[in-house]
């Protein structure tokens, strides 16, 4: 049913493309932006858009979601009050800077305050006798004994070790064992074994010199999984984290997570009498998903 | 008549030159429809031929010191136009977003373009069809195919013209035409 010739209908093209663009150039021309503008603007728009759904898709891909936990952490000092007095941990040391390491023996009796630490006497006729004494927690064995000397150490010649000031062992101040002040023990001060502070009473709370974000875990992100991991951990006095312990758990591996960071971090120790020693502290590491 | 006013300026009896371009505001006053047709022809899109349009004349009066001389101005501001369209082409091929929004042929009053008006309105619907098959296959063509075609049915260029616009070996031009026309007239008669 073709009425038209194939020269017919390309004489008709013809002209149709001559009616519309004489159409098209005599039209009033619409006061528009100039069309590249517009289709700059439209790729830009895109570019922008997919740029930002991009770093989206990226951001929550990234294993550490890095900026959104930048771990809003807290050292708690929980202020143990009065009974820090009972709360000794620390050990003592002394010695009279003999050049023979301390002799074994057995501690002497608890005291509440120490007026004689213990010590090989080199004086067998004192004036004024008093019972030898440490400050010791009071379920510390009371042993009275004429011989005293680190329990620790080898049996040999009596000697009071090479610390300074009175009392037994290498450190200084009058007590026995390689620590410092009138207790037994590798810690500090009065009490018992190496022992931990709580800040508070002349303790400072340690502070935060280097930290590492904590990763989030793979479960946890996946399900969105928010909240906060409370921390116990001592700080000792070279200001390292250890005995970390989980007091407030959080589940899908962010525990472990944040111990992971944690047991890197680095602390300036806290500090009792202007020496550095080891406190407890309490760390929150909040786990936040942007 | 446009052609006839164009084959006034353009004519070889009237050689223009090298680097002499009388008077650019009648060159552009002359060819702008022309150039306008040819480029809104192929790329069917009003926007798009209104600034390759006003690139077109830009270029040719920034280069106007170079013109040779060799082949008349009509031709080679249709040479312009040509690179610009293949250019402009290149380019959209990326956008590839673009044809969406690839307006459709306005093809306004039939009668205007349909020369036998004693035509019934059977008739006139069916010329019609036929007008927007050859539209649309216009739009299929490859790039150079399709310049050919219009340099050929709707700018009336013949051979040699279409050689000098478009840089072709006349064989090279002779076939897309042919290719252009065959894919034409399989469209018609898939049409009719």
């Amino acid at each position: 049913m073709s009425y038209l010739t194939l020269d017919e209908s390309l004489a008709m093209f013809r002209a149709s493309a001559h009616q519309w663009s004489e159409r098209e150039f005599y039209a009033p021309k619409p006061l528009i932006v100039k069309s590249t503008t517009r289709n700059k603007a439209a790729v830009s728009s895109l570019l922008i858009h997919a740029g930002v759904v991009m770093l989206m898709a990226f951001a929550g891909s990234l294993p550490p979601v890095r900026t959104a936990i930048t771990s809003h952490f807290t050292v708690i000092a929980p202020n143990p009050g009065p009974y820090l007095a009972k709360q000794h941990r620390g050990g003592g040391g002394a010695g009279d800077r003999s050049p023979t390491p301390v002799s074994r023996g057995s501690l002497p009796q608890t005291a509440k305050r120490l007026f004689v630490p213990p010590m090989i006497r080199n004086n067998p006729d004192p004036k004024l006798v008093l019972d030898a004494g440490l400050l010791l927690p009071p379920d510390v064995p009371n042993i009275q004994s004429e011989q005293f000397g680190d329990p620790l150490a080898k049996a040999g010649i009596p000697s009071n070790g090479n610390g300074s000031g009175s009392g037994m062992g290498d450190g200084d101040g009058g007590g026995v064992g390689p620590g410092h002040g009138p207790g037994y023990g590798p810690g500090v001060h009065g009490g018992w074994r190496g022992g931990v502070y709580q800040p508070g009473g002349g303790v400072s709370v340690p502070s935060v010199r280097f930290k590492v974000d904590p990763d989030y875990s793979e479960e946890a992100r996946k399900a969105k999984y928010q909240g906060t991991v409370l921390l116990s951990v001592i700080v000792d006095e070279q200001g390292t984290v250890r005995d970390v312990r989980v007091l407030r758990p959080l589940g899908l591996g962010l525990d472990q997570k944040a111990v992971e960071a944690v047991i890197q971090w680095k602390f300036r120790p806290g500090m009792k009498d202007g020496k550095p020693v080891a406190v407890q502290a309490t760390i929150e590491v909040n786990f936040r998903l942007l | 008549m446009q052609t006839t006013l164009l084959s006034e300026v353009a004519s070889p009896a009237e050689p223009i030159s090298r680097g002499e371009i009388p008077d650019f505001d009648l060159l552009v006053h002359l060819h702008r429809p022309r150039i306008f047709r040819f480029i809104l022809a192929s790329l069917r899109d009003r926007e798009a031929a209104e600034n390759l349009t006003q690139d077109c004349f830009v270029r040719a009066y920034k280069a106007r010191d170079q013109f040779r001389g060799a082949s008349t101005i009509a031709t080679w501001l249709m040479q312009i136009a040509a690179n610009l369209v293949r250019t402009h082409e290149s380019s959209r091929r990326l956008k590839f977003w673009r044809r969406s929004l690839q307006p459709a042929i306005d093809l306004a009053d039939v009668r205007e373009w349909i020369p036998d008006r004693q035509m019934s309105p059977e008739q006139m619907a069916a010329a019609k069809q036929q007008v927007e098959a050859i539209w649309k296959v216009a739009a299929h063509l490859s790039e150079r195919q399709r310049t050919v075609f219009l340099l050929r049915f709707v700018e009336d260029m013949d051979v040699l013209e279409i050689v000098a616009v478009t840089g072709m070996k006349e064989g090279t031009v002779k076939t897309h035409l042919f290719r252009a026309v065959q894919s034409v007239r399989v469209a018609l008669e898939k049409n009719s």
